[in-house]
């Protein structure tokens, strides 16, 4: 996957372009909105990361230019507006999805990595790792091709893990992801572990690796 | 009080009081110039009377001028002063007593002294200033009439200008886009007045603009740096060699990001709701959106071995989803976070009313002080905000709340 970052934080461009530089992506960034444009227009990519707060004009200005220029990237917005009409105005001019600040990285991947699903669902609606296959758009889950049921949290975590294969995801980071960021969870994580432990036995029992580990003291890993 | 009566009570006090002074100072100039007429008049009969005595040159005791009566009396007094006097008088025509004007002298005859008193009627004059009294006073009521009506509805014509612009200003809502204009006046004072109004309301409009950008601005500027916090911290926690205990710090701080953003999220919806800026209303069952949050919650509730119990019957609202939703995120989370283990949360929804209850500490909590903003308890982990927000949303849309403590049970109650 090839994707673009437009942020103009140094540290944070440094760190999503780090986080999402694995399993074969090219992830390239720059800092304003003329040399986005210009990157833009000389190649193309399957993602863009947009923040629309740039320094030397509205970020929203990309998306306007992809779309007079009928490019077909994937846009995921991070702003650190969290209205609802900012949200609204920024899917109706055609972006794929929008992000608040500040939001986990592993979060950051996951929403990317849907984004680039939905693009790319004409010719790949499977996700497949290893002997897991996964119709996103049944939302069915296959292992070793015997069919498995889960529930929708766990679905929605199986689908979260594999995007962040090989990372350690901090129980905050999943908990954020699984019941949204306007809940007030209480720094009480504890019940992430039996759903976590629901999955994992799910995906033995049908034959399936064992892929999660715990990290003590911080989350969990999807080994890679 | 309106300042129209002032000023028309004063005004009439005033004009009373001059109106009668005038009154007795006029009364009494016209009684005065009266007698003097009169009293020349009496004059000129005394001389008359006197030359006629001499002429005639006979006893003058008979003698009678005109209408008017003339009585002679013999007298030994060598001497009298000439006096005028006010008496009765005898009107022979119309056969009564009426008041009187007379003068008294001596008149000397052949060495004889007579006294001689010359009585006319005063009826005339008295006519005159009763004339002239009623005249004034019915002068004076007309005057009052005519000042009470100018300035009922003169003054208040005049000030209508003055009350619009009151009108205006009570209106005036300073997260209004709409300013103050103000009718122009031809009055100097009344367009000064909404001149310096302007003023005062477009400085205030612009300093609040300016306040409200800035907050909106800081809070806004405060989530990049969280977002580099957080993103730093998932870069960090991919080190393998860091320990356990480094990586429970860890998590301790990514809770203490995630309320800074709560916090920093709250604040920036209260500023909205106070400036009414959710406009976005759609038409919410509420039964589903309560199944839906009890749902949401379950695993929350499982930690403390907390079990719901609820009783809903249909209930249709327009309202922003997204205020409803976390109006009951932060009723939920609270009858969680301060319930005991083991404990009960009772949902009840008909009719009108929404009660949320739960079993928690053995006190009732002030009433006055928990919906506002940072009062909590002393072990409570949350923002502070939570029933500030639920207020503030409750009184966007006109709800009532209020909380009621019975033997351990609390219930937040919402009228709709």
């Amino acid at each position: 996957m090839k994707i673009l970052v437009i942020e103009d934080e140094q540290s944070l461009r440094e760190n999503i372009t780090n986080y999402l530089n694995v399993d074969g992506n090219i992830c390239e960034s720059c800092s304003a909105l003329n040399p986005a444009l210009q990157k833009l227009s000389d190649y193309d990519y399957d993602c863009v990361l947009l923040d629309i707060g740039l320094p030397d004009g509205e970020g929203l200005d990309v998306l306007q230019y992809l779309r007079t220029n009928q490019k077909n990237e994937g846009v995921l917005i991070i702003s650190a507006r969290n209205s609802l009409e900012d949200k609204l105005k920024g899917l109706d001019i055609g972006a794929d999805d929008y992000l608040t600040k500040p939001f986990h990285l592993a979060e950051l991947k996951a929403r990317l990595m849907a984004v680039y699903r939905r693009k790319a669902l004409n010719t790949n609606n499977k996700l497949i790792f290893n002997e897991i296959t996964i119709d996103v758009q049944g939302r069915t889950v296959e292992v070793n091709e015997a069919s498995i049921i889960l529930t929708r949290k766990e679905y929605d975590m199986l689908l979260y893990f594999i995007a962040n294969k090989g990372k350690v995801i901090s129980k905050n980071a999943i908990a954020e992801h699984l019941w949204g960021d306007e809940m007030d969870m209480h720094d009480n994580f504890d019940f992430i572990y039996t759903h976590v432990k629901n999955l994992r036995r799910k995906l033995m029992d049908a034959g399936g690796k064992d892929y999660l580990t715990s990290i003590y003291g911080i989350g969990y890993k999807f080994m890679g | 009080m309106k300042l129209s009566a002032h000023y028309t009570r004063t005004s009439i006090y005033i004009t009373l009081t001059v109106l009668l002074a005038g009154a007795i100072i006029y009364y009494f100039a016209i009684n005065y110039i009266a007698q003097q007429q009169l009293d020349q008049g009496l004059q000129q009969q005394l001389i008359e009377a006197e030359e006629y005595v001499r002429s005639s040159n006979q006893d003058p005791q008979q003698y009678d001028l005109d209408r008017d009566h003339a009585v002679f009396t013999r007298t030994n007094e060598q001497k009298l002063q000439k006096r005028f006097f006010d008496t009765t008088y005898f009107n022979p025509k119309a056969q009564r007593k009426e008041a009187g004007r007379a003068v008294e002298d001596l008149v000397k005859l052949k060495h004889t002294n007579y006294k001689v008193v010359i009585t006319i009627s005063r009826a005339g004059q008295k006519y005159l200033i009763e004339v002239i009294t009623i005249i004034t006073l019915v002068l004076l009521a007309g005057l009052l009439l005519v000042l009470f009506i100018i300035n009922k509805y003169m003054l208040n014509g005049l000030w209508k200008p003055f009350q619009l612009t009151l009108k205006e200003i009570k209106q005036f809502n300073i997260a209004d886009v709409d300013q103050f204009k103000g009718k122009p006046s031809k009055v100097t004072e009344f367009a000064e007045l909404n001149e310096a109004i302007r003023e005062m309301s477009l400085r205030v409009t612009y300093d609040y603009l300016n306040l409200k950008q800035f907050t909106e601005n800081a809070s806004h500027e405060m989530m990049t740096p969280l977002a580099v916090v957080t993103t730093k911290l998932d870069t960090l926690i991919q080190d393998e060699t860091l320990s356990a205990g480094q990586l429970e710090q860890i998590t301790d701080i990514y809770g203490s990001i995630n309320k800074s953003t709560r916090l920093n999220q709250s604040l920036l919806l209260l500023a909205k709701l106070e400036n009414k800026l959710i406009t976005d209303n759609e038409s919410i069952n509420l039964k589903t959106v309560l199944s839906e949050k009890m749902l949401q919650f379950q695993e929350l509730m499982q930690t403390k071995y907390l079990s719901f119990e609820h009783n809903l019957q249909p209930k249709q609202l327009l309202a922003s989803k997204y205020l409803v939703d976390i109006l009951l995120n932060n009723l939920f989370s609270n009858a969680i976070r301060h319930n005991n283990t083991g404990g009960v949360v009772i949902i009840e929804l008909h009719g009108e009313q929404l009660s949320i209850k739960n079993t928690g500490a053995n006190y009732s909590l002030n009433e006055q002080l928990i919906f506002e903003r940072f009062q909590k308890g002393k072990e409570s982990q949350g923002t502070g905000l939570g029933l500030t927000l639920v207020k503030n949303i409750c009184q966007h849309y006109g709800y009532g709340i209020h909380y009621e403590y019975d033997s351990g049970w609390h219930t937040f109650i919402l009228k709709f």
